[in-house]
């Protein structure tokens, strides 16, 4: 679903079932930029942030917080945690294709 | 013991029981406050040393002490949990939701059945609950696999620490995150997974995996490239950011019975009662008595009352509890009726060391809890409900209490749904109580639902163990001298504060004069004292009135409720008690001054009074009555009609 908007911007995606397959992604492949959700199994979204903005390597890729997780606290949470935006569920694609390519070009 | 068989009781058992009890008490409570600090810590690999240590020990006491009086059932409840707490303690288990969940009951049950015992009463069983602690104990990680496993074997099992390092290449090989974590499964029960930077910049998986299989069983991990080693052993307790845990040692504690600490109170009363007069006469000595000697027996009767109010204040300190213990004691209540509604609640306390006089928890303990059952079963929504509205799917519950001079706040407040006054005002019209108004401010709505028999719930919910209703909670308050505010907004949340007095045996007073007869008015119920000329009166549907702060304020003249014969004077003074709307005038003939007075319930039924709380002796030796006030606002408000 998120996954078809990379073939419409010839950004090539993939994906993580969970928090640790996230960070697993990370290490075997060059990633630009992140899409995650708050709520996953094994490790939560803000422990993925945290562990990323902790480490050199992983500082400076953008991440966009993209979750059903509406409240303020949560939001303001991921942003001083590290995440670059903040978009929540149900969305609007293009919104999110817009995002994800002004942080891309930017970077 | 000479003799352990239960059926055989004398006076010695007897006694030995009352401090089974006390001390179980004292145990229950080291416990619940434990469990709440252990509720943040479920899922966590290194769980504090120290609170598990204390669990396990109170425990291990409680399983003890419960054989001695033969309560078997209380022996075998304490003993599987303290099973539980050994696995915890050695990390063979991980402290899962399900596991909290289990100790929580378990522990909860455990009261239960001491007081069944205490009451005479049935005892409930516990297999169910010793049940699901058996299956905790060995099951804390989901998708562990089925077979089972003695809980024996498991305290021997060894912790392994495997290192896993993802590529590429392992990955188009299947091995990845998940396949290594679902093998490990396999293997033993998985204590932790977490990714970790290595020096060189590349990222790893940590896992630590508790199991009874040897080497072997690992060494094919090592073709796949993982590494293990046995696991490092559990650090010592971890520094926590919060204060730590304050556990009573039963050690140092000295238990004393209320009535002993009501009977010293006694005294230091009778002795402020002496130290009056002695002041009354020291007065009366003046004009006699050479001016330097005069002085000197002036210092020394004021150093006494410095003496006294420090003797006083050391009693009172022996009374007081701190509240924190009452509002744990909430937080599971509140634990297990969100688990039956199937609401999510976070409980948030503060000011839990605020003390109070251990005679008024006593008697709040059951209005306070009324006040948060109805917050959670009415006040808070359910999780859909909150989330239509936009709201966090989890309500909030806080729970506070502050000192305010010589009063203790608590404060009791929902983020719900509030109180619907329309629904009120509905319900109290068809009970004929309403006149027709159809707004009604926050003050007249709590007048409202605190009329006795009032209620906006259905039969069906009321019987849902509620034994009290908001009459209760407020005739309570208003009997310990105390005064309860309520403030709703719809969709946003309740409310209510409850403002007590620290300590009930010695209060400020007023000393008024009604027709030559002396009444003590406690200060803390009195809002404002004004003088009022009697031409400025008015009389209304039979009501005399004043107006006050631009409202009207009925007078409620103490003559005439006592029936004394009076003679109107040109000006009399009013007393203001009650809050805004609700506020009653009391008409007094003079205020003669303000008083330490020491409260004396009045037992005999032939000289109680309605309107009368007590009676106290001021230094002359003359009895002065202590007025009710709630009790006469509450005459003041049913006589307006």
């Amino acid at each position: 679903m998120i996954t078809s908007l990379g073939s419409l911007r010839k950004v090539k995606s993939t994906q993580a079932g969970s928090g640790l397959e996230a960070i697993e992604r990370l290490a075997i492949e060059p990633v630009d930029l992140i899409v995650l959700d708050l709520n996953m199994p094994d490790m939560h979204g803000m422990e993925v942030i945290d562990f990323m903005r902790k480490h050199q390597a992983y500082r400076n890729i953008p991440i966009v917080v993209l979750t059903t997780k509406g409240e303020e606290s949560s939001r303001t949470q991921a942003l001083a945690a590290g995440a670059n935006r903040y978009l929540t569920k149900p969305f609007d694609p293009r919104q999110l294709a817009d995002v994800v390519g002004s942080l891309l070009n930017a970077s | 013991m000479d003799n352990p068989n239960p059926d055989n009781r004398g006076e010695f058992f007897d006694q030995f029981l009352d401090d089974y009890y006390a001390e179980c008490d004292e145990h229950l409570v080291s416990i619940r406050r434990s469990l709440v600090a252990l509720e943040d810590e479920i899922n966590t690999a290194t769980l504090d040393r120290t609170l598990l240590d204390n669990l396990f020990r109170s425990f291990h006491t409680l399983k003890g002490i419960s054989g001695m009086v033969g309560l078997s059932a209380a022996e075998q409840l304490a003993h599987h949990l303290e099973s539980y707490l050994r696995e915890l303690r050695e990390g063979t288990v991980l402290l899962s939701n399900s596991g909290f969940q289990a100790l929580v009951s378990g522990v909860s049950l455990l009261e239960s059945v001491i007081n069944a015992r205490r009451n005479d009463q049935p005892i409930p069983s516990i297999d169910e609950t010793v049940e699901r602690l058996q299956t905790v104990s060995s099951d804390s990680i989901p998708g562990k696999t089925s077979e089972p496993q003695a809980s024996e074997s498991e305290v021997n099992a060894t912790r392994w620490l495997i290192e896993f390092t993802p590529t590429a290449e392992l990955a188009e090989r299947g091995v990845n995150v998940n396949s290594v974590r679902s093998r490990l499964q396999e293997i033993g029960q998985l204590i932790q997974a977490k990714p970790v930077v290595k020096a060189a910049g590349g990222i790893a998986f940590e896992f630590i995996v508790a199991t009874n299989a040897d080497k072997s069983a690992l060494v094919d991990l090592e073709t796949d490239g993982l590494t293990f080693k046995p696991a490092p052993v559990e650090s010592a307790p971890r520094a926590k950011d919060n204060q730590p845990v304050a556990t009573i040692a039963p050690a140092s504690v000295v238990r004393v019975d209320l009535d002993r600490l009501d009977e010293l109170m006694r005294i230091i009363g009778e002795l402020v009662i002496s130290r009056t007069r002695l002041e009354d006469q020291l007065t009366e000595l003046k004009r006699v008595t050479p001016p330097g000697l005069w002085r000197s027996l002036q210092e020394t009767s004021l150093s006494m009352s410095r003496q006294l109010r420090d003797l006083r204040e050391s009693v009172m300190r022996v009374r007081m509890v701190q509240i924190g213990e009452i509002f744990e004691r909430m937080t599971f209540v509140v634990r297990d009726l969100a688990r039956e509604s199937g609401k999510k609640i976070i409980v948030q306390l503060s000011g839990g060391e605020t003390e109070i006089d251990k005679f008024l928890v006593e008697r709040m303990m059951d209005p306070l809890m009324h006040l948060v059952r109805n917050a959670v079963s009415h006040g808070l929504e359910t999780i859909a409900e909150r989330e239509a509205q936009g709201k966090r799917s989890e309500g909030l519950l806080s729970l506070s209490a502050t000192t305010a001079g010589e009063m203790i706040v608590i404060k009791i407040a929902d983020d719900g749904r509030g109180i619907n006054r329309r629904l009120v005002l509905d319900r109290a019209r068809a009970r004929g109580l309403n006149q027709g108004s159809t707004e009604i401010d926050d003050a007249a709505l709590l007048d409202l639902i605190a009329t006795p028999g009032f209620s906006t719930r259905d039969e069906a919910d009321r019987e849902s163990g509620r034994g009290v209703g908001m009459d209760v909670v407020k005739k309570a308050t208003e009997e310990l001298g105390g005064r309860i505010a309520l403030a709703t907004k719809l969709g946003e949340g309740t409310t209510f504060t409850i403002e007590l007095p620290l300590t009930l045996a010695i209060a400020e007073a007023l000393i008024v004069s009604v027709n030559g007869q002396r009444f003590a008015v406690p200060q803390s119920a009195v809002r404002e004292v004004m003088e009022v000329e009697s031409a400025s009166t008015k009389v209304l549907e039979n009501n005399e009135i004043i107006s006050y702060r631009g409202k009207v304020l009925p007078l409620l003249r103490l003559a005439r409720v006592f029936e004394m014969n009076y003679q109107r004077g040109e000006k009399f003074h009013v007393l203001v008690i009650g809050e805004d709307t609700n506020a009653v005038g009391l008409a007094v003939d003079r205020i003669i001054g303000q008083r330490e007075i020491v409260m004396r319930a009045i037992k005999d039924p032939l000289a109680q009074s309605r309107g009368i709380a007590g009676a106290t002796e001021l230094g002359d030796q003359r009895v002065v009555l202590i007025l009710d006030v709630g009790a006469l606002r509450q005459l003041a408000v049913t006589s307006q009609h």
